[in-house]
């Protein structure tokens, strides 16, 4: 814990009660009051951008502000209460940068629904419909409402650590879902990708929250087990190889996962679990070995998919030469290879530049042009019109985010917490460099969703699940220790939750 | 754990940093090779982003200008005066331009390097970039009188009004012309729409019969007969056979006078005579003028007619089709080509030419559209000198023409004394033109004028071509009085500057 006191953060105060220190402790304090402020101003950015939209559209602030304006900020205010009564001392942070965020993303849905509809410049975008930007608000709800269940079930993050191996189950049927479900429920149209569950008009894609049981099972099977997975077994190379029997259910899991996943056509999420999974384990064996078997798993993985699955080659292929005639107006006569043209990725990367520094301003670009450009691809319409400037705050929100929640789980004592909360903010962190680093061309290209900020219900009400769990832990964390009063010696008053 | 968590989080740290370089490179650095790309729909619409420059007539009235309206297209462009100066200002679609529009585009954009060091003073101080004015010479009251005439016709024709001294062209007026607004129009149905209907309507509104479409001179090539005549041997008063039909050598063919008239001053009543050459040129005898041209030969009247600028492409800036006097040699036709018939076509603005070349005493003037260019800073940044395009004739020999010219309107007999009624004292010197057309010439004459104004002290030149006019005197003769009287009237208005 000696290392805690250079992070000089109020969480550390309320662990690094070292009993050698003579100095007097600072009381702990929850800061849900400067939540509350940093909360309402975010609720402002979002209605002024809201209202931007309207203007920079057709010259009128949007008749829904009142209405969708207001019960974004009662939605946002719910969750703050919440956190007020059942996680007092959680991080005040994580709130309004998640609630920024969603707002932000319900903000582009709108601009991009109004595209070419209701007389505004542009063409309507023909994958959303006029009521999108309703059923993400609903979405957003939900979302809220599963934040509070999270943290209303989930009172101790240890309380999860029981069902380490049930979640872990749920977590790969989860995955496994949409594989074994026939195309006609489980593809998402135009994508080629089967990993959703559509019913009568209404879809959800599992994998979010089956990302979420398995991170917690990754937790709890390695906190049980990472004594025994940091034992050297053999040693190759100069690398000290683990037992193959601690390495079984894992590698089980993982190889599962990777399976079911490339079954899907779903690279990205593949990735995604990967990374999730192996990141986690080095934290829990703290074996830098364990890193560079992951690493070159992983690239032996990436390059032989490349030369056996045409598909992931094209993806390749683009990424060299996003702006090649041949790829950006795929052509349809090659039978071989299936048509993955650039022409996406190459309207995302003209978007980009058209923003430039300052960005065209909300509702003066044309994001439209854009395929799917309200979910992979959303990075780019904020690109557009908010420009660089917009585009390096959002990053920096998810980066504060990432960091908050490094923060918890340093601070927290429990090692499953620990892992937990480790886990899951680097999730967040390659989530946003595997989907921002593919729109803007830096690593090939494979979809994911953007969290909070891509229309699609699963993911936002994953994400907020997820925020849920780092405040639980980081309530864990910041929970003043049960603090001995001296009172001339004579009595002892423990308090406590 | 501390510690691998911690290096987790530099990873993720790492990981935002790559993200936010490369958006940086993407946005900063990559957006004018983005730009560029020929797919780029983005950058189509940029050109709209800025306000374009006007386009304002010599007495600036504006003809073109842009205006600001919500959307992705900041500006619209205009055209206040619509279809009297469309063949002189083009128009300005998303797809392509034309007339001073594409002329002076670069000018008109802002985009010209003679702009640069102003548009970077504007990007620093934060101002928009804005396109230069451009300052035609046409004359208002000229122009409109100009299009109204030929509108009054009914019929397809140009007209074409410069002043002699300098070149300048006052008027340059089609009809039947096109509303550019139509096609300035940013919606791309309604675009699309106008120009099918422009293309497809079987009186091409679009094309500019003032400069681009050719027509027989008919008798207004006497002038230059007349003046490759005074140039050889030959005076006004010299006497020539004037016989009622033309045998020509070699052929069965007889050149005939308009409608069989004899050729009969009174000296002549067997019409086996001769008459003076201005009598001939009063009445537009064909017999005197043919045989005329049969002596001094086809090459004569080929450099004579080179020497008023038939012959060679113009840029006004407006490319300007050439008007053909091609070699000829055999009698019979030098007979035909001497009465402006055979293979002689000319423009409206050839015609105006002929008159500006005997008005300004020999010396042709390069006829110009574009007055001055003015900054957005209101600097001059280009201004036109007038200069000489070539010598016609001697200043003695103009003088001689200018006589015959001048008899054509104020005797009696001349050909368009019928407009003296329209002039109001303003004496003008012309010349008329029946033009026979159409195969084995079935189609209705084309009716033709040249001229200028006031006789003593030439201020405009006028050329006109009424399609299937009829007589010249009938059709064009008004057309050109109209223009004539508008433009004097204003020179001698207060009003004027």
């Amino acid at each position: 814990m000696s290392a805690l006191g250079a992070m000089g953060d109020g969480a550390g105060t309320a662990t690094a009660t070292s009993p050698g220190l003579a100095r007097a402790v600072p009381l702990p304090r929850g800061r849900r009051g400067a939540e509350l402020i940093m909360l309402a101003f975010a609720i402002c950015v979002v209605l002024f951008a809201y209202a931007s939209v309207g203007l920079g559209l057709n010259g009128h602030v949007p008749t829904g502000l009142a209405t969708y304006g207001v019960l974004f900020a009662l939605l946002m205010l719910a969750a703050h209460l919440a956190i007020r009564k059942l996680a007092p001392w959680a991080d005040p942070l994580l709130l309004p940068l998640a609630a920024l965020l969603n707002g932000l993303g319900l903000v582009m849905i709108y601009r991009l629904q109004e595209a070419g509809r209701n007389g505004n410049p542009g063409n309507a975008i023909s994958t959303m419909s006029a009521s999108t930007t309703t059923f993400q608000l609903v979405w957003s709800t939900i979302g809220v409402v599963a934040f509070v269940a999270v943290l209303l079930v989930v009172r101790e993050p240890r309380m999860l650590q029981r069902y380490t191996y049930t979640l872990g189950v749920i977590g790969l049927a989860l995955v496994a879902l949409p594989a074994l479900l026939p195309s006609s429920i489980s593809a998402v149209p135009g994508t080629g990708a089967k990993i959703q569950v559509a019913l009568g008009g209404f879809s959800i894609q599992p994998e979010e929250f089956g990302k979420l049981a398995l991170a917690v099972f990754f937790a709890g099977y390695l906190v049980a087990k990472r004594d025994v997975l940091s034992l050297a077994g053999r040693h190759v190379l100069g690398i000290a190889l683990p037992r193959a029997r601690d390495m079984g259910p894992v590698l089980i899991a993982w190889a599962a996962s990777l399976l079911v996943l490339i079954f899907e056509s779903d690279i990205g999420t593949s990735a995604l679990f990967f990374g999730m999974f192996l990141i986690m384990l080095y934290v829990a064996t703290q074996r830098t070995s364990w890193l560079l078997i992951g690493t070159s798993l992983f690239l032996a993985g990436a390059f032989l998919a490349s030369k056996l699955v045409s598909h992931v080659g094209l993806r390749f292929n683009i990424w060299l030469h996003p702006f090649t005639y041949a790829n950006v107006f795929c052509n349809t006569a090659s039978v071989h290879v299936p048509c993955v043209p650039s022409y996406q990725l190459a309207q995302g990367m003209y978007g980009l530049g058209f923003g430039g520094i300052l960005g065209t301003g909300l509702g003066h670009g044309q994001p439209y042009l854009t395929p799917l450009v309200q979910s992979d691809f959303i990075i780019t319409a904020f690109g557009e019109e908010l420009g660089l400037t917009g585009l390096m705050a959002l990053l920096l929100i998810y980066g504060l985010i990432v960091e908050r929640g490094m923060r918890a789980a340093v601070a927290v004592r429990d090692p499953f917490a620990k892992l937990l909360a480790g886990g899951l903010s680097f999730t967040i962190a390659l989530q946003v460099f595997v989907i921002v680093g593919g729109v803007t061309q830096l690593i090939p290209l494979t979809g994911i969703t953007t969290p909070f900020l891509s229309q699609g219900g699963s993911s936002l009400v994953a994400s907020w699940m997820v925020i849920a769990v780092l405040m639980r832990i980081s309530d864990t964390a910041r929970r003043p220790a049960p603090q001995p009063i001296q009172d001339e010696g004579m009595t002892q008053v423990v308090r406590g939750i | 754990m501390n510690r691998a968590l911690r290096r987790v989080s530099l990873a993720c740290l790492a990981m935002f940093l790559l993200l936010l370089v490369n958006v940086n490179y993407v946005q900063g650095f990559e957006a004018g090779k983005l730009a560029d790309y020929p797919g780029n729909g983005r950058t189509f619409a940029q050109q709209y982003q800025y306000q374009r420059g006007s386009i304002i007539t010599s007495d600036n009235v504006p003809i073109a200008a842009s205006k600001h309206v919500p959307g992705i297209y900041s500006f619209q462009r205009y055209y206040p005066e619509g279809a009297t100066y469309a063949p002189v200002t083009g128009y300005d679609t998303p797809y392509s331009k034309t007339g001073i529009e594409q002329a002076e585009d670069k000018l008109l954009a802002g985009t010209d390097p003679r702009l640069a060091v102003r548009n970077l003073i504007d990007l620093v101080t934060g101002k928009p970039r804005k396109g230069a004015t451009v300052q035609l010479t046409v004359n208002s009251a000229a122009q409109k009188a100009a299009y109204q005439a030929l509108k009054a016709t009914g019929l397809p024709g140009g007209a074409v009004a410069i002043d002699p001294k300098t070149g300048a062209i006052l008027a340059l007026a089609s009809y039947p012309s096109f509303n550019p607004n139509k096609l300035a129009t940013l919606n791309g149905n309604a675009l699309n729409k106008a120009d099918q209907r422009y293309l497809n309507s079987p009186q091409q509104p679009l094309l500019n019969r003032a400069i681009n479409e050719t027509f027989p001179p008919g008798s207004t090539f006497k002038v230059v007969t007349s003046s490759a005549a005074f140039s050889s041997k030959y005076t006004p008063d010299s006497r020539f056979y004037a016989p009622t039909n033309l045998k020509l050598p070699g052929t069965t063919h007889q050149l005939i006078n308009y409608d069989h008239s004899p050729c009969n001053d009174g000296s002549n009543p067997t019409g086996n005579g001769t008459v003076p050459l201005i009598y001939a040129f009063t009445v537009s005898c064909n017999t005197v003028f043919g045989g005329l041209g049969m002596k001094l030969g086809g090459s004569a009247l080929r450099q004579q007619a080179n020497a008023f600028g038939m012959n060679q492409e113009l840029t006004i800036p407006l490319k300007v089709s050439a008007s053909q006097y091609p070699p000829v040699s055999n009698p019979d036709y030098t007979a035909y080509s001497a009465i402006g018939q055979y293979s002689d076509t000319v423009t409206p603005l050839q015609e105006a030419m002929f008159a500006a070349g005997i008005a300004n005493h020999g010396t042709l003037m390069r006829p110009y559209l574009v007055q001055k260019v003015i900054a957005p800073n209101l600097s001059t940044l280009v201004i036109t000198k007038p200069s000489e395009l070539s010598h016609t004739v001697s200043p003695a020999v103009a003088a001689q023409v200018s006589r015959m010219m001048a008899d054509v309107v104020a005797q009696p007999y001349g050909t368009a004394h019928s407009m003296v009624a329209n002039l109001g004292g303003i004496t003008v010197a012309g010349k008329t033109g029946t033009a026979q057309n159409g195969a084995n010439n079935t189609g209705l004459d084309d009716a033709v004028f040249t001229g200028f104004a006031p006789v003593a002290n030439p201020q405009i030149a006028v050329g006109v071509v009424v399609k299937g006019g009829g007589l010249g005197a009938d059709a064009s003769a008004p057309v050109a009085a109209a223009i004539i009287k508008a433009y004097i009237n204003y020179l001698n208005s207060p009003a004027k500057r």
